[in-house]
């Protein structure tokens, strides 16, 4: 082994404190990464995952203007041909108003929205069908699921209950339907349809004067990848229909569009962080260059190079670059592992969509090497300026 | 090769400027036979160490040539000079100076890796650490030995390269008076068993028993034999 790398790790390896110290410096910088990485990522993640999940679909069909005309029943035949295509399933929407009378007292609701569902092919491309935790999912045309903002508002409606849902149809004419309560439908952090009642697509067509229309269709793939690619073929396949398709970050665009933003100033906070480490192990390089100032002086009387000093303590840069890289990368994964495993979630909200990002991960490791690389070139460079009979006078 | 290994003309060494100028060197010039065993003697404050630090050079002159082995010191680039350390000067200092993180062995063989052109470097160094007697004591820390031991880690560190001279300055200012007989005995057979050339700066010269020869170092200037007032004559 080169002497110099000898040195560089006898001399680390016999100043514990300050090796400690330093490689804490970079790796808390690391772990601060992954911790925000887990925490905002994993939040921005787990609002696609559930707005995909319960909203948009991995692809969203719609129409440019108005209501699909085409029939449902051939799009999502046609589009469950494609063979990255899981499933596809159309639905309806629109707003209702909702009375209900509890305990002789008239509640009335305003301006609900109401999504009409195909109950046999929604649960393949939603999961809105989980959300319902008391009593079960859309079953018939005259059963409906409340979302659990709107059955508290409602002064507490309960599986059984009925309602009164009127909605104002294509021709302006008001229709009123009476539906039984049949579910209430929950979702952790509420990205699900909890402001919202569920009922069958074909009722609120019915009460829309909409029949054989449809208002959008979601599209699950078994590789979300390969959304823009079902998409384009999709557009390409119906050039005179007016037909918009969305993939998921395209519909969810508006949501997410700050969201983003702040990822990005919290990743910004995380760098600075990480560079403040930098400060501290050059703090810390100091500190070694001074307490081995004179052993510097005896290197230099019997024969090294500046040279050789300066890639001694460069070499301790990198020990202490590798080391940190590598605890901090560990702290983190195992931070990132029981956030995973625990599908941890912050006071009842969403769980996390804790994924494990490599290329972020080796870039941020890297990163921290490089960053007490160049932290120890100035201390380096320092013990470069001693002179050996000055250095000496140390003892 | 040369006879003469050293040579040292007119060398002046002055730190200050104006009113705090002190000249700690002044026109000093004499020359050491490759072999010899010299003595620099002189009182404390008397310029010898400074004399030493630019035969060595550790430090530049203010004026003057310093000749070592024929070459000019003094026109020396900094890469150079370290080289030119490694190869041609062994240092041993008043405290032995060996770097507590590495082992004897290490210590003794670093010059010899400063180097880095050198094979047989271990067997050479493993062969001096037991002439110097310090064959059990090799793979210990250098803070794990006495300082005599130390001492004699530091005349092998000294020796390791087969430099042309050995600079040694207060080599047994540190170590008890049995301690030092013992370094200096070593010392004096070293030299003779290598006809290696050492230059050893003392301010207790009765240390040293029989020295080849001396040089008295008083108010910066040199004389040569011991507490002599007459200058001594440049032999070139």
């Amino acid at each position: 082994m080169d002497y110099r790398i000898q040195l560089a790790k006898r001399m680390l390896a016999n100043k514990k404190g300050s090796l400690i110290g330093a490689v804490l410096a970079v790796s808390i910088g690391i772990l601060v990464i992954h911790v925000n990485f887990v925490i905002f990522q994993g939040l921005y993640d787990a609002i696609v995952r559930d707005l995909s999940s319960y909203r948009f679909g991995d692809v969203r069909v719609t129409d440019e203007e108005d209501f699909i005309t085409k029939s449902d029943v051939f799009l999502v035949n046609w589009l469950e041909r494609i063979p990255y295509v899981e499933a596809a399933s159309s639905r309806i929407g629109s707003s209702v108003s909702i009375n209900v009378t509890k305990n002789g007292k008239l509640i009335e609701e305003f301006q609900i929205p109401v999504v009409g569902i195909d109950p046999f092919r929604d649960p393949r491309v939603s999961t809105v069908h989980e959300t319902v935790k008391e009593g079960q999912y859309v079953f018939s045309r005259n059963s409906i699921v409340v979302g659990s903002s709107v059955a508290r508002d409602l002064g507490g409606v309960r599986v059984g209950d009925s309602l009164q849902v009127q909605v104002t149809d294509r021709f302006g004419q008001d229709q009123i339907r009476r539906f039984l309560v049949t579910g209430i439908a929950t979702s952790p952090g509420g990205q699900g349809l909890d402001t919202s009642v569920i009922v069958h697509i074909d009722a609120l067509r019915d009460m829309l004067s909409r029949n054989g229309e449809t208002g959008e269709i979601l599209v699950k793939l078994n590789d979300p990848k390969k959304a823009a690619d079902v998409k384009d073929l999709f557009l390409r396949s119906f050039p005179n229909d007016d037909f918009r398709a969305e993939t998921i970050e395209e519909s969810a665009e508006e949501a997410l569009s700050g969201f983003r933003s702040g990822i990005a100033m919290i990743n910004m906070i995380g760098y600075f962080g990480m560079m403040s480490s930098a400060f501290a192990v050059v703090t810390i390089q100091m500190m070694l260059v001074s307490s081995k100032t004179r052993e510097v002086g005896i290197m230099r009387a019997i024969g090294a190079k500046r040279m050789d000093v300066l890639i001694i303590f460069i070499v301790q840069g990198m020990m202490i670059g590798a080391i940190g890289a590598g605890v901090g990368t560990a702290f983190g994964l195992t931070y990132t592992f029981y956030a995973k495993e625990t599908k941890m979630s912050f006071q009842g909200s969403l769980p996390l969509e804790v994924s494990y990002n490599w290329p972020n991960i080796t870039q941020t490791a890297l990163m921290a090497f490089a960053l007490a690389v160049v932290a120890s070139i100035y201390p380096a460079f320092k013990a470069t300026k001693l002179q050996p009979v000055e250095a000496m006078r140390y003892v | 090769m040369s006879d003469t290994v050293l040579e040292v003309k007119n060398l002046n060494k002055v730190y200050g400027r104006g009113d705090t100028e002190v000249h700690a060197l002044m026109d000093v010039s004499f020359s050491v036979k490759r072999g010899e065993f010299l003595l620099i003697v002189g009182s404390s404050g008397s310029g010898k160490s400074t004399l030493l630090n630019m035969i060595g050079l550790l430090d530049r002159p203010t004026s003057g040539q310093i000749y070592i082995d024929g070459v000019n010191t003094t026109k020396l680039t900094d890469n150079q000079i370290s080289s030119f350390r490694n190869s041609k000067l062994g240092f041993i200092f008043q405290f032995s100076n060996l770097l507590a993180d590495l082992t004897v062995l290490e210590n003794v063989l670093l010059p010899r890796n400063i180097q880095r052109t050198d094979k047989n470097a271990i067997n050479d160094t493993i062969n001096l650490l037991k002439a110097v007697g310090l064959e059990s004591q090799m793979y210990k820390r250098a803070n794990k030995i006495s300082g005599g031991q130390a001492q004699r880690a530091a005349i092998a560190r000294g020796l390791v390269n087969k430099p042309a001279i050995v600079l040694a300055d207060e080599p047994t200012g540190n170590l008890d008076s049995i301690t030092a007989e013992t370094t200096v005995q070593l010392m004096r057979s070293m030299a003779k068993k290598l006809n290696q050339t050492f230059i050893i700066v003392t301010h207790d010269r009765h240390q040293f028993g029989d020295a080849d020869r001396i040089i008295t170092i008083k108010d910066g200037r040199a004389f040569e034999g011991e507490d002599q007032p007459h200058k001594m004559e440049i032999t070139v």
